[in-house]
């Protein structure tokens, strides 16, 4: 408990002495943050990822697009012909595989942090258009979430990349241009039920302007599902581009992607399983982590926890 | 109901449209089509006849009714690579597909539900706790990781399954598993949630202070309740299923729909492409479409929306 | 719920029944594995390695090439001359028949042979065939066949990817029917075909008695796509496949390693080749306009540690534009040894001091492209690269809009370098060089009947091409062959298995 009063003069040092003896609701939430094993696990296990994928060049042994053709699939340290030279081994071009693996994470992170961004945007905008105006607004946007959904996502990704080629840009739009449909159905309801709030026809009824009830009533009320959506998409879209990359249509060499380690490994499945085991549980941790913080900040911030 | 059941299917109907407009637009970017056509010895007479020959010199909204006209009927065109007719050929690819759904689906729905009433009796137990894991574990576990994992395991190590092909039913078990894997979590969360609020519901209570056996109450008046949602999800799933059966496809060399797919748009089979983005649209679609009206069915409040 | 359990019991049913096949020696059926999905079996509509092998199997030429001596021998045709150099008149075997029945006669070669030779059908490959002008019909075992022009090389193609179709069967089924049925006179006959999935073939009992081709020993072939090696080999072990081919060295390597199998390597006149836009079709300015921006690359890449420790086996760096053994094919050309520092100083000298960064383009072993971007990366071009499939790189490089690309080229097994040199460097939409000089030599050297001259004219043109360094010639291919150890099986360079001559131990 000392921990957590600690934490929260340096997170909100504007609150008030008296609150200490009866704590206020954000500081029980962070109590139910820190007492969430899923979701602390999930925080740290993905904070120690980005990390290590922000220091990826200080991190790394070696160059990953070094490449040493007399050196190729050596196997990692634990197997009888492994070495420290290479703790995870070498991939098919003799290039390190720790040092791929870390820079792989950047690539990961990246696309998961800014196709859930675009598709963020586009979805969050349009739910929360749909569910405040309502009427011929919402059976627009009701009507693309449909279409959206029709559209078989792997199918669809796969002739877009496969169209303008394969590139980290490309992917990143794709997938962001792709995933906005979550976004915009749990925004949509989310903000219907805002709307019929007191506090949001007190606001009209004072003659607040739209923009401002859109961003200062219903924007921070909907703040905790977007976040919870949020990591949902990312985990989403980073396994989405692992399937790309690995159907051959996705991030291209000599780029460190997991799913195209797990994909240019997929060749030796037979005699060095290692070499997709490795990136294959890099990718398992990743969004499993994503997960456990997502389903982790909707257990806490549930309506039936909050009181 | 009639009137529901109308409003849903224009609905269908307009998605469906504007699916068919989105694909045939996608795809016609893809470079020319007269000279995948044409063939890789072609010079640009022979694509400029072939330009002509297809029609492709025409507007391209007068071609795009053609296409649909067409495909009402059923008719897809040719394969550029085949030189078969499309719907053939994907008629032909469509059953793997559709027996992998279905044993996707009934993978997941055998072990989700099971297990989610399981954990909702019991919750916070040892079962629930190997539920949730499992759940965890599926939504985490990149499909085509998972699907060669079992491929070391089964066909490698043990060699008891055949790792790929669709000529027998082993060839089904692990594409099955992985398939079901991807749709169980969502469908035991769903079921879980739905038996914790009916086992807490009156009517329960009522059964079980009737002198109801807990067999009776558990099955009789839970789990009917609980599962029409899971139902309903459950054919949602299975449209999501088959567009996402083309990972699981490549993986296991299955000569399913997905894989047709993938093959297709990397030789820029653009008819063939065309044709399977529709075809997989129209199974969610007319999934989507029969439960709602299931869900309509069941729960009369539904309808109003 | 019921429902549902007895939906799915009847599924486990209906699964089960169709159990699985399972053979090899003990019933004479040779289960096979290509990695491609075939477009269609009529071997004039498709242009994959896999058509080709059944081609030989189900269909006969006029002529064989026995591919182990190399020396031609009438086949469907007993034999043949040159009535001038634009003619050439066969004398027929009699007594052959198709799979279906339908006698072999002049009627077949010639309906054939005018089918095939007209633009208009749209052969797939038009080099195989647009060379053939007509065929006449003299009698009823006695043809000519009229050429376009003076073609040294007929013969070989008349060996080779000619094959001769039933003539009322074939006005009737088209090739699309073919492809679905196909109908020869080859040692195998087509049993079934599911297009692109699987093909069933079977001995033809009635397979002419003096063909030089040999009566086929295993009695029944059972052919599978099955697109990944690691699917292929699992299959091999569990005894579903009893060979295998285009084995990746590495898992060539490891297989020879675990033993059980037997294992073969055998090179292929297939050759890797990095294509320059000499020209600049793709953009006046781009580097690759410019002589020494090819020669710095054509010395930034270890060619030989490509092939020492990834293609291995029996492939050899190549510094000519053709395979070696092809007729015509210069060795004594310029040649670019590994040397990054002079690289770098080619490059400074071209005016990139600093690198470049440029577009690759491949399509096939992602691999080896990949190792060439790090020789290239190392003396500071950076590439952005871009793997497409076959179809959509060749469109492009037809466009002329590919600067640089990875491509390869197996010459469709015709041991002559005019399969190779004069497809690319005559000023078609596929010439990135666009010499006139070397289009005119290789004129001369394609329509000479006079031995000398063809040499002497293809290796100026081969000399100029790589003191240009329109082309980096890499490396020849090789391909390897797994197999049950109870086959006896012996591959050849031209890397088209014959089944026919395979048999059991």
């Amino acid at each position: 408990m000392a921990n957590t009063t600690e934490t929260m003069n340096t997170v909100a040092p504007k609150v008030e002495p008296e609150v200490l003896s009866s704590p206020t609701p954000r500081q029980i939430l962070l109590t139910k943050i820190l007492g969430h094993k899923g979701l602390m696990f999930g925080a740290i296990v993905l904070l120690t990822i980005f990390l290590m994928a922000l220091f990826a060049p200080l991190l790394a042994p070696y160059d990953p697009y070094h490449q040493d053709l007399m050196h190729r699939m050596i196997p990692p340290v634990w197997d009888a012909k492994g070495s420290w030279e290479n703790i995870l081994g070498t991939d098919h071009l003799g290039r390190d595989y720790l040092s791929r693996l870390l820079y792989g994470a950047r690539i990961s992170l990246a696309i998961g942090a800014i196709a859930a961004l675009i598709s963020g945007i586009i979805g969050t905008s349009m739910g929360v258009a749909a569910g405040y105006f309502g009427g011929r607004v919402d059976a627009c946007v009701t009507f693309l979430i449909n279409v959206r959904l029709a559209m078989p996502v792997v199918l669809v990704a796969l002739a877009v990349v496969a169209l303008f080629g394969g590139s980290l840009q490309v992917v990143i739009t794709v997938l962001g241009l792709l995933l906005w449909d979550r976004f915009a159905v749990v925004m949509r309801s989310a903000t219907l039920q805002l709307r019929s709030m007191e506090y949001v026809t007190a606001a009209k009824a004072i003659g607040c302007s739209t923009k401002r009830i859109l961003f200062s009533e219903i924007m921070p009320n909907i703040a905790n599902s977007l976040i919870v959506i949020v990591t949902l998409e990312m985990a989403h879209a980073i396994l989405l581009e692992a399937a790309l990359s690995f159907l051959g249509l996705g991030v291209q060499p000599p780029t460190p992607s997991w799913g195209l380690m797990v994909s240019e490994g997929k060749q030796m499945l037979l005699f060095q399983p290692w070499m997709i085991a490795i990136p294959g549980v890099a990718l398992f941790i990743l969004v499993l982590a994503i997960n456990l913080l997502g389903d982790g900040l909707r257990d806490v911030s549930a309506p039936e926890n909050r009181n | 109901m009639l009137v529901y059941t109308l409003k849903r299917l224009g609905l269908a109907l307009l998605v469906t449209f504007a699916v068919s407009v989105l694909s045939f637009a996608l795809l016609y970017l893809s470079g020319d089509p007269a000279a995948a056509i044409a063939g890789e010895t072609a010079n640009a007479d022979d694509i400029e006849a072939v330009r002509l020959h297809y029609g492709l010199d025409r507007p391209l909204v007068v071609q795009y009714g053609e296409w649909m006209f067409n495909a009402v009927r059923g008719d897809f065109g040719e394969s550029y690579y085949f030189k078969l007719p499309v719907s053939q050929l994907v008629a032909e690819r469509l059953s793997v597909t559709m027996l992998l759904g279905i044993c996707g689906i009934s993978f997941a729905l055998l072990t989700a539900v099971p297990l989610g009433v399981a954990a909702a009796v019991r919750p916070n137990s040892l079962v629930d706790r190997i539920a949730l894991f499992l759940s965890v574990m599926g939504q985490a576990m990149p499909s085509f990781w998972f699907g060669l994992v079992l491929i070391v395991l089964f066909s490698i190590k043990l060699r008891v399954l055949p790792p790929s092909g669709s000529d027998s039913w082993q060839n089904f078990v692990m594409p099955t598993i992985v398939l079901g894997y991807y749709a169980m979590p969502a469908i035991m969360r769903l079921t879980r949630a739905g038996m914790l609020d009916v086992l807490g519901a009156d009517y329960v209570r009522t059964a079980r202070a009737k002198g109801a056996g807990e067999f009776r109450v558990m099955f009789k008046h839970a789990l009917r309740n609980a599962i029409i949602p899971v139902v309903s999800l459950a054919a949602v799933q299975m449209g999501f299923m088959l567009g996402g059966s083309i990972v699981v496809e490549s993986i296991f060399a299955l000569h399913g729909a997905g894989y047709l797919a993938w093959e297709s748009i990397g030789r820029n089979d653009l008819p063939t492409v065309q044709a399977l983005i529709l075809v997989f649209s129209m199974f969610y679609i007319v999934f989507t479409f029969l439960s709602d009206l299931l869900n309509a069915w069941l729960d009369p409040r539904m309808r109003v929306g | 719920m019921k429902q549902i359990l007895k939906g799915a019991g009847i599924f486990a049913l209906a699964m089960a029944a169709a159990g699985t096949a399972a053979a090899n020696k003990a019933d004479d059926t040779l289960n096979v594995a290509f990695s491609k999905e075939l477009e269609n079996v009529d071997s004039y509509y498709n242009s994959a390695r896999e058509g080709v092998i059944l081609q030989r199997s189900i269909w006969d030429g006029l002529v064989y090439r026995d591919p182990y001596t190399g020396e031609y021998q009438g086949n469907l045709a007993t034999d043949w001359q040159w009535v001038d150099d634009k003619t050439l008149e066969f004398n027929l075997r009699q007594g052959v028949t198709f799979h279906n029945g339908e006698p072999f006669d002049a009627d077949d070669v010639v309906a054939t042979v005018n089918w095939v030779a007209d633009e208009k059908n749209g052969v797939k490959t038009q080099r195989n065939v647009n060379w053939m002008e007509s065929a006449e019909k003299i009698d009823q075992f006695k043809v000519r066949i009229h050429l376009k022009a003076p073609f040294p090389a007929a013969i070989e193609y008349l060996a080779g990817p000619v094959s001769i179709y039933p003539n009322e069967y074939y006005a009737e089924a088209g090739p699309t029917g073919m492809g679905l049925n196909p109908v020869g006179t080859g040692p195998y006959k087509v049993v079934s075909v599911e297009p692109g999935k699987h093909f069933v073939l079977e001995k033809y009992e009635n397979y002419h008695k003096d063909s030089p081709k040999g009566q086929a020993n295993i009695g029944r072939l059972d052919i599978r796509t099955i697109p990944d090696f690691n699917t292929q080999a699992a299959e091999l072990f569990s005894g579903g496949l009893d060979w295998i081919w285009q084995v990746p060295p590495d898992q060539a390597e490891s297989l020879t390693a675990m033993g059980g199998f037997t294992v073969a390597n055998e090179s292929t006149m297939r050759i890797g080749y990095l294509q320059f836009d000499a020209a600049g079709r793709s953009g006046e300015d781009n580097p690759f306009t410019k002589k020494l921006v090819r020669q710095a690359i054509s010395h930034a890449i270890d060619r030989e540690a490509i092939v020492q420790s990834m293609l291995q086996g029996k492939s050899r760096v190549v510094n000519s534009a053709c395979f070696p053994s092809q007729f015509g094919c210069e060795q004594d050309v310029k040649t670019y040894d590994y040397d990054p520092e002079k690289a770098k100083q080619l490059l400074a000298e071209a005016g990139y001091p600093n690198g470049l960064e440029i577009d690759f383009y491949a399509y096939r072993d992602r691999s080896y492209a990949e190792a060439m971007l790090g020789f290239l990366e190392a003396v500071g071009i950076k590439s952005n690269f871009k793997l497409l499939q076959y179809s959509a790189l060749r469109e492009l490089n037809m466009k002329g809009e590919v600067p640089m690309s990875f491509q390869t080229w197996g010459s469709y097994s015709i041991n002559d370098v005019s399969a190779i040199v004069s497809q690319y460097f005559k000023l078609g939409s596929l010439d990135s060089a666009q010499d006139k000089q070397v289009k005119e030599w290789l004129d001369v050297a394609d329509s000479s009947v006079d031995s000398e001259e063809r040499k002497e004219y293809y290796s100026k043109a081969l000399k100029k091409i790589a003191e240009e360094a329109y082309w980096l010639p890499l490396f020849s291919y090789n391909s390897n062959y797994v197999f049950s150890q109870d086959l006896e099986y012996a591959p050849t360079t031209d890397a088209i298995p014959r089944f026919f001559q395979m048999s059991w131990k």
